[in-house]
């Protein structure tokens, strides 16, 4: 272990068990996450990658000392999540998206003096560093009001600086733009963005791939616990840029034609994604290849709209690694 | 310092924070008319039976309805946080478990107090009830014990509320059993003898005792013994409900028990 890293995961596990049946009673054992290893610099914006599932927030969980590990071990600036959990509590902040974890009969302001006391905060410092968080999130003027008011922007807005109060080294973000319009989703970017700037480090899981590209110096892709790629945005995008990418607009698609279109020479791989009426195949091939015209023809009778190629993009990156193996 | 001001401060704005009968289109029903409602229930079939006097059920119903905000209002201050996903935020904290979640209880006593204390003079308002002057510190002194025994309660229960979501129907379960167990309008003497040991091991029933006393025209003197056993019975229901929150803090850790039902 590193005592000069911000946060190191060694071989961390964790399964879940639950129970069903009231008279029959099974049991059953869920791992949700299978030795993850990663490590943060200091000052590092670190992304964690993956499908709903993939055990993201319980990787997070125990980082946090929310959870124990079922095996592995895990130390945040030196501390270890699971027998020093003060001091590693008293160094990070966490917060988490959504409408939910504020109290929504205070106001702003409130919110933030509890979890002021909470955290131990100088009274003395108390009022100004609540101003100042707020300036920075970009309430000004609304910390009054009761947060039952608040857009769901605003109070992830709020979220980020209840967890900024005690001013941590390391701030655990799981999920902070999911269900923010794009204004607020932008305004939360750069929120993000300036505390690195002011030397946090951060480790952010998130399921939009240009938030993870524009603001990540590193990336790690979870699937089904495990992490299955790890490196800088470029490093990702590399993956697949060994080949190019057709987008086919589609209309009622078939299962077999798409494994028609999968088996083309030269096709590394197909994702059919949903848009309204249609499906959009996403074709990734290598590069030089000329597949066009082999795969419009394996889709047989299928109603074909717009056709066409571009470079691949970190979400084809992702997209790729979370539904099929890495290419070597 | 930070442990002293957890415990007032944050007490206080969690309280607020949790506690949803703060709007007074709640409270007043729920923490005025009600009480009220029950005590004179209770003191007309007193009267239509013949049985007892309305002073022993104004005390004993009014001194009951604490229960009510030291029951839900302790469990809410903790299920809440569950429901309102602050639970998880609150305990990622650094902040001294004991100073934190007693702090709660100060302004949950105070309520049970106003409470009980609302009922006792609505009682002295409408029925046949009739307190010396003299005797009023005392009570006021017994009930704020009585308050804070129930309190101790609601803290247990709020402990539970770690593990099982249904912290509310507890609580209406547990409310039950006071009425029945602590002689509130049946005197332990004439409850079965089990039922009577139960109610001594309950709190409520000493702090209901000695307030009757008191306001029979005894002296303080003469009902500390009741007053007490009273803080005794409410003292082992907190360690109970520390020790309670401490090993559901732990358990949800291994097992992530705050993610289910």
């Amino acid at each position: 272990m590193n005592s000069d890293l911000a946060v190191e995961a060694v071989g961390l596990e964790r399964s879940f068990v639950t129970h069903t049946g009231v008279l029959r009673r099974s049991r059953k054992e869920v791992e949700a996450v299978k030795g993850v290893s990663f490590h943060l610099e200091r000052g590092e914006l670190f992304g964690l990658l993956g499908p709903n599932g993939a055990g993201k927030t319980t990787t997070i969980k125990m980082l946090i000392t929310l959870l124990l590990p079922t095996a592995g071990t895990a130390r945040v600036l030196g501390y270890d999540v699971v027998d020093d959990v003060r001091e590693v509590r008293r160094r990070i902040g966490y917060v988490f998206g959504g409408d939910r974890g504020l109290y929504e009969r205070l106001s702003a302001r409130d919110n933030l003096r509890y979890f002021s006391e909470l955290y131990g905060v100088d009274p003395r410092r108390q009022k100004a560093r609540i101003e100042e968080l707020v300036e920075l999130v970009g309430l000004t003027g609304r910390e009054h009001e009761r947060v039952e008011g608040f857009s769901r922007g605003m109070r992830q807005r709020l979220h980020i600086a209840r967890g900024l109060l005690h001013d941590p080294d390391v701030l655990f973000l799981d999920e902070p733009s999911i269900g923010i319009d794009p204004v607020g989703a932008r305004e939360l970017r750069a929120t993000i963005g300036s505390l690195v700037d002011v030397g946090k480090t951060v480790l952010l899981t998130t399921h939009y791939m240009f938030e993870a590209d524009e603001l990540c110096d590193r990336i790690a892709v979870i699937r089904s616990g495990e992490i299955v790629a790890e490196g800088t945005p470029q490093d990702l995008k590399r993956l697949v840029t060994a080949g190019r990418v057709l987008e086919i607009e589609t209309y009622g698609v078939a299962p077999d034609a798409v494994a028609a279109a999968t088996g083309v020479p030269g096709v590394q791989g197909v994702v059919v994604e949903e848009r309204g009426q249609q499906q959009v195949l996403i074709v990734q091939f290598e590069a030089g290849a000329e597949v066009t015209q082999t795969v419009l023809a394996s889709l047989g009778d299928v109603h074909v709209g717009r056709v066409s190629a571009r470079e691949p993009t970190l979400e084809d990156a992702y997209i790729q690694l979370v539904t099929q193996d890495v290419p070597g | 310092m930070t442990s002293v001001r957890i415990f007032f401060i944050g007490g206080l704005m969690s309280y607020r924070a949790m506690f949803n009968w703060l709007s007074p289109w709640i409270l007043i029903p729920s923490l005025v008319v009600s009480p009220i409602c029950q005590i004179l229930l209770f003191a007309y079939i007193g009267r239509s039976a013949g049985v007892g006097n309305d002073e022993f059920y104004v005390i004993g119903n009014a001194l009951n309805y604490a229960a009510i905000p030291c029951l839900f209002a302790m469990g809410a201050t903790i299920g809440g946080e569950r429901e309102g996903h602050t639970l998880g935020i609150v305990l990622a904290t650094p902040a001294r478990r004991i100073p934190l979640f007693l702090g709660r209880a100060l302004p949950v006593i105070a309520n049970g107090w106003g409470v009980a204390m609302v009922g006792v003079l609505a009682g002295v308002l409408l029925l046949d009830v009739h307190i010396p002057g003299s005797a009023w510190p005392a009570i006021l002194l017994a009930v704020v014990v009585a308050s804070a025994s129930c309190t101790g309660l609601g803290l247990a229960m709020g402990a539970v509320a770690l593990r099982v979501r249904e912290s509310a129907v507890l609580g209406n379960v547990v409310f039950c059993l006071l009425l029945v167990f602590c002689g509130v309008n049946v005197a332990l003497d004439d409850l079965p003898a089990w039922m009577a040991a139960v109610g001594t091991w309950l709190p409520l029933t000493h702090g209901i005792e000695a307030a009757r006393l008191l306001a029979d025209g005894s002296g303080l003197g003469a009902v500390d013994g009741l007053l007490l056993r009273e803080i005794g019975v409410g003292l082992i229901y907190t360690v109970v409900g520390l020790a309670l929150l401490r090993f559901f803090e732990d358990e949800s850790r291994r097992s992530a028990s705050l993610d289910r039902n």
